[in-house]
Formats: structure tokens, sequence, C-alpha cells
């Protein structure tokens, strides 16, 4: 069965996600890691199904600023992803990378702005590198882009890009866990309806 | 407070009669378009998404420039409004991220073209916008006081601007 928009998942096809988000999570966890040399520790990606307001929910207040770096993906998959940084995993990056630390978004240097955008950046590139490889599809990822905005703002970006196919948004939750703190992130993956066919297929589901 | 404040989601519209004031949060790439009727102080909030509805069949017609507008003219009619004493005024439209390089040739346009045609379907209707704040690279929070018309645009770190 082919499917028209994400909410048409079954809970196998959901679960193959999870299964390779969760590998996906964990390379971005080992890039982390590495650029951080702390130990970083994840939970099990939750991978949901949501409308624009549910997600903004989840993640936070519609007006909270967040930092949030957008990569577009190309080739075998077409589609977005978006990394969104809060304030707490933000300073734990960038106490570590700067050695500083900021109380607000609105403080950000060039210099640490620079910062969340490569460890965005780098955590993108490590979720679908693994991806990639698990799933035998070649992506080409473009330069990544950032910006400091309102969290709503942030996702309406996604919600216009599919908004003549789909109202849902894919979202990858899985907690960082550094130095014992659960620090949440917020990443979404949003491959094209084909694209996630293709993908569900090379999988052998669907 | 006395007065309520009504929300309205991506892709909605409400409006309101008397003390009341309607909101929308972070306007981004999309655009907020307030109708208001000084006379009978009937005041509308639109926020829509995308540029054109291309499915005649698609119901969600608040997501969209063209059914958006109409509908909601349409419906503040009904309850009294008259066009030829509307105030319109608009947001949004900005370009939440600039994609450098390839691949992003009309991605991020979004705004724009959301704002081209906002504007085309208002002269279309003979409604002629009174302000508007649009473009620019951040997102915006934009409510109507319904009891005098007021329109506020709330920025992160700049004041808050009456419209």
């Amino acid at each position: 069965m082919r499917l028209k928009k994400y909410e048409d998942m079954n809970l196998q096809d959901l679960d193959v996600m999870k299964e390779i988000s969760s590998i996906g999570t964990s390379h971005a966890a080992t890039a982390l890691s590495k650029l951080l040399q702390k130990e970083i520790r994840i939970s099990i990606p939750e991978i949901s199904i949501l409308g624009y307001e549910e997600t903004v929910d989840r993640l936070g207040d519609i007006e909270e600023l967040v930092t949030a770096t957008l990569v577009r993906m190309s080739n075998e998959i077409n589609g977005l992803m978006l990394f969104v940084f809060k304030m707490d995993l933000a300073n734990a990056v960038l106490g570590k990378l700067i050695g500083r630390e900021y109380d607000s978004f609105e403080e950000l240097d060039e210099l640490a702005y620079s910062a969340l955008e490569e460890v965005g950046n780098i955590i993108i590139c490590s979720y679908v590198n693994a991806f990639t490889q698990l799933v035998g599809v070649e992506i080409d990822l473009s330069v990544p882009s950032s910006t400091v905005n309102m969290l709503g703002g942030v996702l309406t970006v996604p919600m216009a890009e599919y908004g003549y196919v789909t109202d849902k948004l894919m979202y990858i939750n899985a907690e960082f866990i550094v130095d014992g703190k659960r620090l949440s992130d917020g990443l979404l993956m949003l491959p094209d309806i084909e694209s996630l066919n293709s993908i569900l297929e090379k999988l052998g589901v669907s | 407070m006395s007065e309520k404040e009504i929300k309205v989601g991506i892709g909605d519209m409400k409006f309101a009669r008397g003390d009341s004031r309607v909101i929308t949060y972070a306007l981004g790439s999309c655009i907020g378009v307030t109708f208001y009727d000084p006379l009978i102080k009937l005041g509308g909030l639109l926020h829509i998404m995308l540029p054109a509805r291309v499915d005649p069949n698609d119901p969600k017609v608040f997501k969209y420039a063209d059914s958006g507008i109409r509908e909601t003219l349409r419906k503040l009619t009904a309850f009294g409004l008259m066009k030829n004493r509307t105030i319109v005024k608009i947001a949004g439209g900005a370009k939440m991220f600039e994609m450098k390089g390839s691949g992003g040739s009309d991605f991020g346009n979004i705004g724009q073209r959301n704002a081209a045609m906002v504007k085309r379907v208002l002269m279309d209707e003979r409604l002629r916008i009174a302000a508007e704040d649009i473009g620019g690279s951040y997102a915006r929070t934009m409510l109507i006081d319904v009891s005098n018309g007021d329109v506020i645009i709330r920025t992160v770190g700049r004041p808050e601007k009456h419209l």
C-alpha cells in the first residue's frame, strides 16, 4: 500500500521508522559526544506524527525563542531535516565548546551562533549518514541554514513546505543525557511522501 | 481582565464583536490578515499558510490566501461587516531560513509568495491595506483589539508595534 500522507503510516511502519531513528540518534549522540568530549547517553527515541500545534506543545512554548538548523535532503530521498535547540541543550554545548553560557538566545554572539549551527549540522549529518547506510539510499545534504526565532514560526517552515500534501509533521524525540541531566532536543525528519514510501519499501515493509 | 482573548490557530480564522482580543502566535512565513469594521466593532483575524487552494474540495479554506480571504469576507459580511468601512491590516510573510547554495531555489520564498497573493486577492476584493508589517526574517505575533481596532505586532527583541 502506498502512503499518501504521514498519518497513513501503520504501527509496523512507525516501528521501522523508530528503529532507524534509534540508530540515527545514537550516531548523532556519538558525534556530539566526540565533539564535546563528554559521555552522552540517549533515551530511546519516540516517533510521533503530530499536527502543528501538538508539535509546538511537545517542544515548548509557541513564542519561545529557539535556535534551529535546517538542512535539505535531495537525491534518492527528498525532504527536510530540522534540528531545534532549546536553551538547556544549547548551553550544555556552548559551555563545553566555547566556555560560555547564555541566559537567552537573544544574547548569542556570532561565535556562539556559528557553534550551534555547526553542532546542529553535525547531529543532522550523522543521523542521515546512519540512515543512508541502513536503508541503502544516497542522500545529498544542503549547506545548513540556521535561525534564532520563535518556536512556532520555525515550525511553520516545514508545515508550509508540505502544506499541500499533509498537515502533519514527523517528530523524533530523544533525550540527550549529559552529566546526568536530561536535555530535550527536537529533531524533525521530513521526507516527502514519495521518499517515505521508498524508504519503507526498501526496508521491506508496506 | 474582563476582555476575552480568542486564539487563532494556523490556517484558521476567528472573529469577535465588542470587548475581545483576537490573537495569533508566531506567524513565520504565514500571514495574518485583520479585518475591522469600526462602526459595528466587528473584527476578524485570518491566519493563512499558503497562497492558493489548488484542490477545490479541500475543506481547509482558511489555510490558503485566496479561499481564506473570500470565506472570511463572506462570514463577516453575514455578521454585518461592510466592505467600504473595513480596515485591513496584514503581517507576517517572513523568510525564516536563508538557504544558501543550490537546492533551495524556491524554498524560503513562501512568505513572499503568500504576501503577493494576499495583496492580489485583497485588491480583487477592492479592499485597501491600511497598514502592513511584512517580510524580514523573524516571527511575529499579531493581535487585534476589537473594542477599538488597534492591531499590535509582537516580536522578540523589538518593542511592540501598533499597525
